[in-house]
């Protein structure tokens, strides 16, 4: 048998109404590097979190060293020897490099409660030196490193921490090239391969396959909360992953793609040259009448962002916003409103609907004009509307008086949608709106999409799941790292395959 | 399925190097604006020292300036207290309840008009531990019940006031110690005693700031608790104890306005919590915790102590005076606090 340094054996993560890993069985030998591949939300930060123990399993179990492994938090896991380097980069800005390397565990370096700084920064000095780093002064303020010199401070420090280079010790990598450039990538990329022939392990995740296929001796993919591919690195290509990672389509009776809406030809919103510092760049599309433009990339393409932009919660660095022919620049969300365009946040318990407020009290939110006189609230127009929503939305709510903050998800998401269409938007901006819905629901917004762009209305659409965005959308475009990659039709007779979008975002 | 490709000149390298130099970009801003934060209030302060002696006859004096020394001893004590504090990202709104309970007890307990307790230097410890106590109090609310630090040293700045008034029952005992009025007028080459036993205090906490663990795990806790937690930093402990430490540090001031005003009364304290939050503030302590330190709070213990000095030397009214430190401190915090357009502040 190979030596194995780390295993998970049957790993499964349940949330209150979905499943997040399932049947998980991960072999980490010692000095190999892993790669952990996988669309947004496929699990792979997830067992992360369970490996270095920040969340708990709901069932299975782990062996490090051949040993049986738990822990209640990170610094059980960092005391068996499991490390992890966070996305969000989890240094003190306002401290030295070495008082991070050694934060918390200043105590081989006091005397009398004194802290020998010169010698905790001769031994940090060390550390670093083992792993290339001779360049980065110890005594120095991390706020003065650039942002790839703190990754590889925050990986010495995590390796520091760990390391028993005898026994081995297992690195995690969430995503760690997200903001660097080239140069710094391979940089990083020797580092890594440095910890592995110290007899440690590294799993790594990230969501450029090239980066994976790179630096990884072998490939775990993951789709949907399960394992659906090993691939050794000489197997592995970019187009076998992506085939791995896609799921299958679902049915389209289920999204009602038979009543998708024909757009019309009047161009609703147009974008030119759209771009934020940092997030996306040079993004045009035209959104028309009646259609459902869907965007898919993954996490950090920036189309996250483009929504934000467009319902006025950003402000863009460059390009234009035209609706309606005139272009706008929208100051905050309420002046975007007040020129039709509504967006539906995906934070919908904190962003989408008011919690303390009732059920009508949130659909007349956006519309307030048409409910009051001389700016006085009219209570029997609000309650009349609201009735007239929840029966023709079929809300599930025991009356419009009723808190919105008891309804279930997919009901708080209809009452959202009471919101947006009684204000007579005419764009909507939909930000995952099927997050946290239970499937009857679900169907219940598909239908309720498919009204509304038969009513006039277009849809900005950033899915849930690709196949969702796939068989809603009229109109697909693809984002990757700030740009717009691709954009394609998609009809309702003849849909885009998953792995063709999925080439893509990758 | 009609399909269009994007693959000209756009290779995701261009755009993860603008990510990349927006990091720069932001990394090398928030630097500059840490030097400035860093070096401004002590350039202020010499600009406001040089401004002063040019335009207020008598500022530039031999006794102007030791009045000045005289003047910052409380307020200094004081500030090393809340440094910690506003370090964390917590405030402590007790300071003057414990000050002022402190002042009252120790003139109960030295030889006094009041009573026939006299305990002399014991006394004063006992009345700086019983102050310190309730630190530890405030702390352990704090950390335990999970709430607010204003809160909890708001509602113990209260209580302490009442106990410090029920201890000598309305009527404020006056101190007959030889002792005190010896420590009021002595000097140590040619400064006032008070201010030497402020600098002792200043020391203290410039070696637990920068030589201790403890002062780095402070920090720690001010920029990501979090991660101080994460790296097995006992953040309510630290916590506990730097509330201890600053009721510390108001008790002490407690008794050097006792022995200033050769009284022991709650209204001692009056006026010193504000001077004191304005004075560590301006020094460039962040408000939100994390950046700032002891020899800043120095710095802006003097910008806040010439200014009050050159109003009373220039007759400015004595209620406008507060306006105008209200006015400082909005100012300065204006001006170091982060602005993020999502930001929602409460």
């Amino acid at each position: 048998m190979e030596d194995v340094l780390f295993r998970t054996r049957d790993i499964c993560k349940e949330y209150p109404g979905t499943v997040a890993l399932r049947g998980i069985d991960l072999e980490v030998r010692r000095g190999e590097i892993v790669g952990l591949v996988g669309e947004n939300g496929a699990g792979k930060s997830t067992l992360l979190r369970i490996i270095s123990c920040v969340e708990q399993p709901t069932s299975g179990s782990m062996e490090m060293r051949g040993e049986q492994f738990r822990g209640r938090n990170l610094l059980d896991a960092n005391k068996k020897g499991v490390g992890m380097v966070f996305q969000e980069q989890s240094l003190m800005k306002n401290l030295s490099v070495a008082q991070n390397i050694y934060l918390g565990r200043e105590r081989g370096f006091r005397r009398l409660g004194i802290v020998d700084w010169r010698r905790m920064n001769a031994t940090g000095a060390k550390v670093l030196d083992s792993l290339g780093l001779k360049d980065i002064s110890p005594a120095g303020k991390v706020l003065e490193l650039d942002f790839a010199t703190r990754q590889m401070v925050e990986i010495a420090k995590v390796l520091d921490i760990v390391g028993d280079s005898e026994e081995g010790c297992l690195i995690l990598l969430d995503e760690p090239t997200s903001v660097l450039n080239d140069s710094e990538i391979r940089k990083l990329f020797e580092k890594i391969r440095i910890i592995a022939r110290q007899s440690n392990s590294v799993i790594f995740v990230s969501h450029r396959l090239s980066e994976v296929i790179d630096i990884s001796d072998r490939i775990y993919v993951f789709k949907d909360g399960r394992q659906t591919a090993l691939l050794d690195k000489k197997d592995a290509n970019e187009d076998v992953l992506y085939e791995k990672m896609v799921g299958r389509s679902t049915s389209g009776e289920y999204f009602k793609v038979g009543s998708q809406t024909e757009p019309g030809d009047d161009v609703v919103l147009e974008v030119r040259k759209l771009g934020l510092k940092g997030f996306f760049k040079d993004v045009n599309f035209r959104l028309r009448k009646k259609e459902v433009l869907g965007i898919c990339g993954v996490v950090g393409s920036g189309k996250e962002e483009v929504c934000s932009v467009l319902c006025g919660d950003d402000r863009p660095d460059e390009g234009q916003i035209i609706l309606d022919g005139e272009e706008r620049r929208f100051s905050d969300p309420s002046d975007a409103l007040k020129s039709g365009v509504l967006s539906v946040p995906k934070e919908r318990r904190e962003e989408g609907i008011i919690g303390g407020m009732s059920v009508a009290e949130n659909i007349s939110l956006s519309s307030m004009d048409a409910i009051s006189r001389h700016r006085i609230i009219s209570g029997r127009a609000r309650m009349d509307r609201a009735n007239d929503w929840i029966r023709k939305l079929n809300i599930k709510t025991p009356g419009p008086k009723e808190s919105v903050a008891t309804l279930s998800g997919g009901n708080a998401q209809k009452v959202v949608f009471a919101r947006a269409i009684a204000g007579r938007n005419k764009v909507l901006i939909l930000n995952h709106p099927t997050r946290g819905v239970d499937v009857g629901a679900k169907e219940e917004i598909y239908q309720l999409i498919r009204e509304i762009t038969e009513k006039g209305m277009s849809i900005v659409l950033l899915g849930d799941t690709l196949d969702e965005t796939i068989s809603l959308s009229s109109r697909i475009i693809v984002m990757k790292d700030g740009f717009v990659v691709a954009e394609m039709e998609s009809p309702k007779d003849d849909k885009p395959s998953q792995f063709d979008i999925v080439r893509y975002m990758m | 399925m009609v399909m269009k490709e994007n693959g000209s000149s756009r290779e995701s390298g261009s755009v993860s190097r603008t990510i990349a130099a927006d990091f720069a970009e932001r990394i090398a801003a928030e630097r500059a604006k840490n030097r400035i934060i860093g070096l401004g209030p002590l350039i202020v302060m010499i600009v406001l020292a040089i401004v002063m002696s040019v335009f207020v006859p008598g500022f530039f004096t031999w006794i102007n300036l030791t009045s000045i020394l005289q003047q910052i001893s409380t307020p200094l004590v004081l500030a090393m207290g809340l440094t910690f504090v506003l370090l964390l990202g917590s405030i402590d709104l007790s300071v003057e309840g414990v000050m002022g309970f402190a002042g009252s007890i120790v003139a109960l307990l030295v030889l006094n008009t009041k009573n026939s307790v006299d305990l002399g230097v014991l006394g004063m410890l006992i009345a700086v531990l019983a102050g310190t106590v309730f630190g530890v109090f405030s702390g352990i609310l704090h950390t335990r019940l999970k709430i607010p630090s204003f809160m909890v040293t708001f509602g113990m700045g209260s209580a302490i006031t009442g106990f410090g008034i029920l201890s000598y029952r309305g009527i404020p005992a006056s101190i007959k110690a030889p002792m005190f009025a010896r420590l009021a007028s002595g000097t140590l080459a040619g400064l006032p005693l008070l201010t030497w036993f402020a600098m002792v205090v200043f020391l203290i906490a410039f070696i637990v700031e920068r030589y201790t663990a403890f002062g780095r795990h402070v920090y720690a806790i001010g920029e990501n608790e979090s991660m101080a937690r994460a790296s097995g930093i006992d953040a309510d402990r630290i916590k506990v104890a730097v509330f201890a430490w600053s009721a510390f540090c108001a008790s002490v001031a407690g008794i050097f306005g006792a022995i200033k005003l050769n009284i022991g009364e709650v209204i001692i304290s009056n006026g010193f919590l504000f001077s004191t939050i304005t004075a560590v503030v301006v020094g460039g302590t962040s408000l939100v915790g994390g950046s700032g330190g002891v020899v800043q709070s120095l710095v802006g213990v003097l910008i806040v102590t010439i200014i009050q000095d050159s109003m009373i030397m220039l007759g400015v009214n004595a209620y406008v005076q507060p306006a105008v430190q209200s006015i400082i401190i909005v100012a300065a915090v204006a001006l170091t606090v982060s602005r993020g357009r999502k930001t929602i502040f409460k």
